[in-house]
């Protein structure tokens, strides 16, 4: 307990120590995360090359989007920083599900932190058959599913738009694994709670919100686009507030638990989601930035102290919603 | 110029490797540049004001601080049975060649620097090496033209550095040249894929892991596009 005077921007204070209130490891959607703090998708590659990293803090990790077959993904310019936000397309650029089971699972089969692979297709049959794929090969801690990348010409987002799109790729998954399945959300939708419910009628095991909002940056000097694929997925702390808000709103809809995502950089930010009703966060642009992103959030979370009974709160607040909701 | 104390950094980096820089506060990323010296437990970066970002750069006052991430990517690799190297820049490309030169003279080649810019005003006027040669477009100053019209005849083994067309021009001429390629970065590490690379051979590798030295011919300069950055972002 502190008794100090509360300086602006101070954690509160009189609070238990998160991990009193917080036992890590701790168990998400099937999952054992050893810390709070994920790796956030295409901001870790394969879990190989971020230097500098300390990798006791990272409480699981989610690889570069994968698809049954190689992508040489989108022409560049595939990235464009805006104010306080990175806009990029990189198209999913990848090696293909064999190269992964291959060269990458193996590997993971012998870190201590638990490795999800991040599952795409153009139709619902391809995530299935990738789902179906990866069923029992060692080192794959669990399923994400995107249907919430904004830069492929089909599949990814557009499955993420409407409840009934999002509750079929997630019941062809369910179907074809054992492995947990968390289904990533995009905020392109007009009512992301609808989305979040489907999928968890769908047999999700958890959701993670959100994926990247769709942007678009223009060159005035030649008139063009400045990304070569013309749009891109808008990330860093441009978003949080954007994402701490749907993530809350997700919460809010549905029993299983919610990682958040979206332009967390420190541990204050991944409180906004701790608080906002989600279990988990997962760390993306911030990486880039600092390989040690995560350390550092880890790190002052263990510093942090929470209001007495958030969870509890949340909890009730969210199961009451879902219910009058339904 | 600037100079940072890296000891690590001045240790180990070759000609042609990169430090990503960190300037807080200031924009979100990371800004990739080429090593221009090293010496002791300093790193020299070459750069100019373009925009809010490195105009900041250069207000720093002894004893800030800032982040480097680095030595990052493959430099140029020098090969000694070549008798002589020919390094080409073209306005800021400058940045990689005196560590170039020195690696170079220090095996035992013989050093030509050709060095070209829009205008005598734009020239920067350092070299090093055994001869140096001039271009500037207007024709203010040494040869009218480029650096490429300014290289000697028999050059040796080329390195160069600088705008786009230059480089694609000097791929046509001398497909075996290794090019530094200066392109937008995200992380600079390899995990983003920001930093595409088209190459002749299909698909793409990463300008920051891979690169950013290429042989010449290697690239698809026409699917290539020059870096942009909006006015008072860099």
């Amino acid at each position: 307990m502190t008794t100090s005077r509360a300086e602006p921007g101070d954690p509160p204070s009189g609070l238990p120590e998160l991990d009193s209130v917080w036992r890590w490891p701790l168990e998400v959607g099937g999952v054992r995360l050893l810390t709070p703090v994920m790796a956030a998708s295409g901001t870790f590659g394969f879990g190989t090359e971020v230097p500098l990293c300390d990798r006791r803090a990272l409480g699981g990790m989610v690889c570069k989007g994968i698809f049954l077959t190689p992508r040489t993904g989108a022409p560049p310019p595939r990235i464009v920083e805006t104010p306080s936000g990175m806009l990029n397309a990189i198209g999913l650029q990848g090696p293909g599900v064999e190269t992964l089971i291959r060269d990458y699972a193996p590997l993971w089969a012998t870190w201590e932190f638990p490795v999800l692979v991040n599952l795409n297709g153009e139709t619902v049959e391809e995530y299935a058959e990738l789902a179906a794929r990866l069923d029992g090969v060692p080192g794959i801690a669990g399923l994400e599913v995107n249907i919430s990348c904004p830069n492929v010409h089909r599949g990814g987002m557009l499955f993420g738009h409407d409840p009934q799109p999002a509750a079929a790729v997630t019941a062809a998954v369910r179907a074809r694994t054992r492995l947990p399945v968390w289904v990533k959300l995009t905020p392109a939708t007009g009512d992301i709670a609808a989305v979040a419910r489907a999928c968890e009628e769908a047999g999700a095991d958890a959701l993670c919100a959100v994926n990247t909002f769709l942007g678009m940056a223009f060159d005035a000097e030649t008139g063009r686009p400045r990304l070569g694929f013309g749009t891109g997925g808008l990330s860093g702390p441009a978003i949080r507030p954007l994402a701490v808000y749907l993530a809350h709103r997700v919460a809010q809809a549905v029993r299983i638990p919610v990682i958040g995502i979206g332009g967390i950089t420190c541990a204050e930010d991944a409180l906004e989601f701790l608080l906002a009703g989600c279990r988990a966060v997962q760390v993306g642009t911030a990486t880039f930035v600092d390989p040690n992103a995560i350390g550092r959030v880890v790190e002052g979370l263990r510093r942090r102290r929470l209001p007495p009974g958030h969870l509890s709160s949340i909890d009730a607040c969210s199961r009451q919603d879902a219910s009058s909701q339904r | 110029m600037l100079g940072f104390e890296a000891g690590p950094i001045a240790r180990e980096v070759r000609a042609g490797q990169f430090v990503n820089l960190l300037l807080r506060p200031g924009p979100l990323l990371r800004r990739p540049f080429s090593v221009y010296r090293a010496e002791g437990e300093v790193v020299e970066l070459v750069l100019k004001a373009v925009g809010e970002g490195t105009h900041r750069l250069l207000e720093l006052h002894e004893g800030d601080r800032v982040s480097l991430l680095g030595p990052l990517g493959r430099g140029f690799t020098l090969d000694p049975s070549a008798g002589q190297v020919t390094l080409v820049s073209g306005g800021l490309g400058v940045a990689p060649m005196p560590l170039a030169a020195r690696q170079a003279r220090a095996m035992g080649l013989r050093v030509c620097w050709v060095h070209g810019a829009p205008t005598a005003a734009d020239l920067c006027t350092e070299w090093e090496g055994d001869e140096v040669r001039w271009a500037t477009e207007d024709g203010s100053f040494g040869t009218r033209g480029t650096a490429l019209d300014a290289m000697p005849e028999s050059p040796g083994q080329v390195l160069a550095c600088g705008p786009l067309p230059m480089l694609s021009a000097l791929a046509q001429r001398r497909p075996a040249a290794q090019v530094a390629v200066e392109t937008v970065m995200g992380c600079g590490t390899g995990v983003c894929l920001g930093c595409a690379i088209p190459l002749a051979s299909g698909g793409y590798d990463r300008a920051c892991t891979e690169g950013p030295v290429y042989r010449a011919d290697s690239i698809a300069w026409e699917r290539l596009p020059a870096p942009t950055c909006r006015r008072g972002e860099a």
